[in-house]
């Protein structure tokens, strides 16, 4: 399945490389350390306030107590909302992507350049989307509802054409 | 019941009901009752033990259904795991379990996760621990590494589908999109980015990689700045120019395969010029790794990003311009702002480059015409001549058309970065669309084939085309499952192959394979983790090139 015709060259890098390869002994490093989802860590004491959360079928609404202090994707990963948190919640994927109602919105702290670089990656990207992983649950958020973005079940069927990469 | 030396690693032991962490209470197996173990036990005992999840019901009729997923990369992945969570939403009352084996050629799994993601964005590999989550805490579900499908030596695609209720393909692109030019396959020192990211990541059939691009990197004791023309303007192009440009000084702390660092050289490669046949509104690459050539020079890499600003004038045609304004088009506006602010900064500090300065350029609207040989060795590949285009046609479908004025680069090594191609697996050509290369398919379901033995499914690539991010594998995954489990529930369970997994078993014994489990994984990753291991501390990790150190740090080395 590979093509393998052209390995007859010389290896005139073995030495070098061999360097390379003797491995430094290396002491004290985390080992298969896994890290754990991104986000503050939140007392299990912490106020909570009761956040919605629009499913992809745009029909269904799941209420669940969010902690106060904690971001919204620690909230859904808690309740078993199926919202994804690939990069774990540090910023660097777009799984998390969901929608504010506007006022909610225009109330946090502008995105970094990081954010909005992953929401350009988002599906579904609206004016006031936003990363779970980064917005943060407040006491003002009592009763309100996000919105995740919307499922097309087999877009591919209904004719849907993905973008070239 | 099979007993055998794989039978003690990776038992199928049907009459021991290892109770998941997602079902409740106790399953009673008619032999004995196991508890529930909160969240697990060691990864050793976790491995060891297999099951029927969901064991037959009072009467004893309903059977699990039984699938295998063949690749384990993001595709492969994200669809088990949606696969349970629909079992998991199903009433339970009625319904039948579910066994997944994945099915993976190599002893490790995540396939472009661990073989794809660039060694210097860690981040993105944070979803292994999700993936892992799979294994851990679901015995209805297993992994089974070194077990290539398609080979009549392991298990063909057609044994597959006879022993399992549904196949799902999820393996992804094997192969290239060609330029078609002359010289391209010929030519030492030409290689598709897909083989050279492979070789850079450790991947174990690409060693023989390293030895062209050294090769053609000139370890040859000569000092002269080298010259890498990476052809094709997607992320994977990005990320080749980018890691090119850091060098092994750059990248020693990450995951990136020892062998490849006094190859790329200490300080990296002096010119990395990325070119592509249309503009730059139309681009396949995203900004967080066009944003990182910009930085690279900021962050102590050394390597100044060079956009020429008449090249985005001459891209910015009126159909450019309302391809900005149409809905959707956020991403391409701000691509299009950072790459007007980067070539503001190169003119401005133009006076200030020097010869010795370690640059990466991206220029557009070049079509490469030509590979020349090199003076010095006429079997190997000395420039690339580029012809300038211009955009023709509607906003959103631009074609560059030739205009007859020739550039030539100069170019030590090529990388043809413009596209991966799925290739059938023997057995599967009769539904596979050769000229996109990917299975022909609705909503994931290849319908001729599941007509005439049973479900046959596709996930990923294989099934859209070589494009998206890890992210995209969800919704597509997603739209896979709702098709299985439609056939799924349609069907009789009393029909269930739920003993494909035993059979399989039975099968690859017979073969002499040595199939690689979850906690044989476990064995390789602790090696490659371990500080005895890694070159510095700060590596997450050094992988293991060798397929025979993988299979004897997984304690299944071949006789």
């Amino acid at each position: 399945m590979f093509s393998r015709s052209r390995q007859s060259l010389p290896l005139i890098y073995s030495a070098a490389s061999k360097r390379l390869l003797k491995r430094s002994p290396c002491v004290g490093s985390a080992i298969g350390s896994i890290r754990h989802h991104g986000g503050p860590s939140v007392s299990t004491n912490a106020p909570t306030v009761t956040v919605h959360f629009l499913q992809p079928d745009g029909e269904t609404v799941k209420s669940v107590p969010a902690r106060v202090g904690e971001s919204l994707l620690q909230t859904a990963h808690r309740n078993d909302i199926d919202l994804e948190g690939a990069c774990e919640g540090v910023c660097a994927c777009s799984t998390c992507h969901l929608i504010l109602p506007q006022d909610v919105y225009d109330n946090q702290e502008e995105p970094s350049e990081d954010e909005e670089d992953m929401l350009d990656m988002a599906y579904g990207l609206t004016d006031t989307s936003r990363l779970g992983c980064q917005i943060m649950v407040s006491e003002e958020m009592d009763g309100i509802q996000f919105e995740m973005p919307k499922a097309t079940r087999n877009f591919y069927v209904d004719g849907h054409v993905p973008k070239p990469h | 019941m099979i007993s055998a030396s794989f039978f003690g690693r990776y038992a199928a032991v049907r009459s021991v009901a290892i109770i998941t962490a997602r079902t409740s209470g106790f399953i009673t197996s008619g032999r004995q009752i196991v508890c529930p173990p909160k969240r697990i036990q060691s990864f050793h005992s976790r491995c060891h033990s297999t099951t029927a999840s969901t064991t037959s019901n009072a009467n004893g009729d309903a059977k699990p259904c039984s699938v295998a997923i063949v690749g384990t990369g993001p595709s492969g992945c994200y669809t088990a795991k949606y696969l349970l969570n629909a079992f998991d939403k199903k009433s339970t009352t009625n319904s039948s379990g579910i066994h997944i084996d994945m099915l993976e050629r190599l002893p490790t799994p995540y396939g472009l996760v661990r073989y794809g993601v660039a060694p210097d964005h860690p981040e993105v590999k944070n979803v292994e621990n999700d993936f892992a989550q799979l294994f851990v805490d679901s015995n209805r579900i297993q992994f089974w590494g070194n077990v290539a499908v398609g080979s009549d030596a392991v298990v063909s695609l057609e044994e597959l589908r006879e022993l399992y209720d549904v196949v799902v393909l999820a393996y992804g692109c094997a192969s290239d999109r060609k330029l078609g030019l002359p010289g391209e396959t010929s030519l030492l020192g030409i290689v598709s980015a897909r083989e050279f990211v492979a070789w850079y990541n450790g991947h174990p059939y690409f060693d023989h990689i390293g030895y062209e691009v050294a090769n053609a990197l000139g370890n040859d004791n000569n000092d002269n700045p080298k010259h890498v023309v990476i052809i094709g303007q997607g992320n994977v192009a990005l990320d080749c120019a980018r890691v090119l440009a850091k060098g092994a000084q750059g990248l020693k702390d990450t995951d990136i395969a020892s062998r490849s660092l006094p190859i790329i050289g200490e300080d990296g490669v002096a010119n990395v010029t990325v070119v592509g046949r249309r503009g730059h509104i139309q681009g396949a690459f995203t900004i967080k790794e066009l944003r990182e050539l910009t930085k690279l020079q900021a962050e102590g890499h050394g390597a100044k990003f060079v956009v020429l600003e008449e090249e985005l004038d001459l891209g910015e045609t009126p159909a450019s311009k309302q391809e900005l304004e149409q809905k959707g088009s956020r991403p391409k506006v701000r691509i299009n702002k950072l790459l007007r602010d980067a070539a503001a900064a190169s003119s401005n500090h133009d006076d200030t480059t020097t010869m010795d300065t370690k640059q990466v350029q991206l220029r557009f609207l070049l079509s490469p015409k030509e590979f020349q040989p090199s003076d010095a060795d006429p079997s190997a590949v000395g420039a690339v001549v580029c012809e300038r285009t211009q955009l023709e046609g509607e906003p959103g479908k631009q074609r560059a058309v030739g205009t007859g004025q020739l550039e030539t680069f100069p170019a030590n090594l090529v990388l043809v970065s413009i596209g991966y191609k799925g290739t059938p697996l023997p057995g599967l050509e009769q539904w596979f669309d050769a000229q996109r290369g990917v299975v022909q398919n609705r909503g994931g379901k290849v319908d001729e084939a599941t007509a005439a033995l049973g479900g046959l499914y596709v996930s990923g690539w294989l099934k859209r085309g070589p494009s998206g991010i890890i992210g995209t594998n969800i919704m597509d995954a997603k739209d896979t499952v709702v098709n299985i489990m439609k056939d799924l529930d349609a069907s009789n369970s009393d029909d269930s192959k739920s003993d494909a997994r035993e059979k399989l078993l039975e099968l690859l014994q017979q073969r002499g394979v040595h199939v690689v489990s979850w906690s044989d994984f476990q064995k390789i990753d602790a090696k490659e983790t371990s500080a005895s291991y890694k070159r510095t501390d700060q590596q997450p990790r050094e992988k293991i090139v060798e397929l025979d150190e993988m299979l004897e740090a997984a304690g299944v080395a071949s006789r």
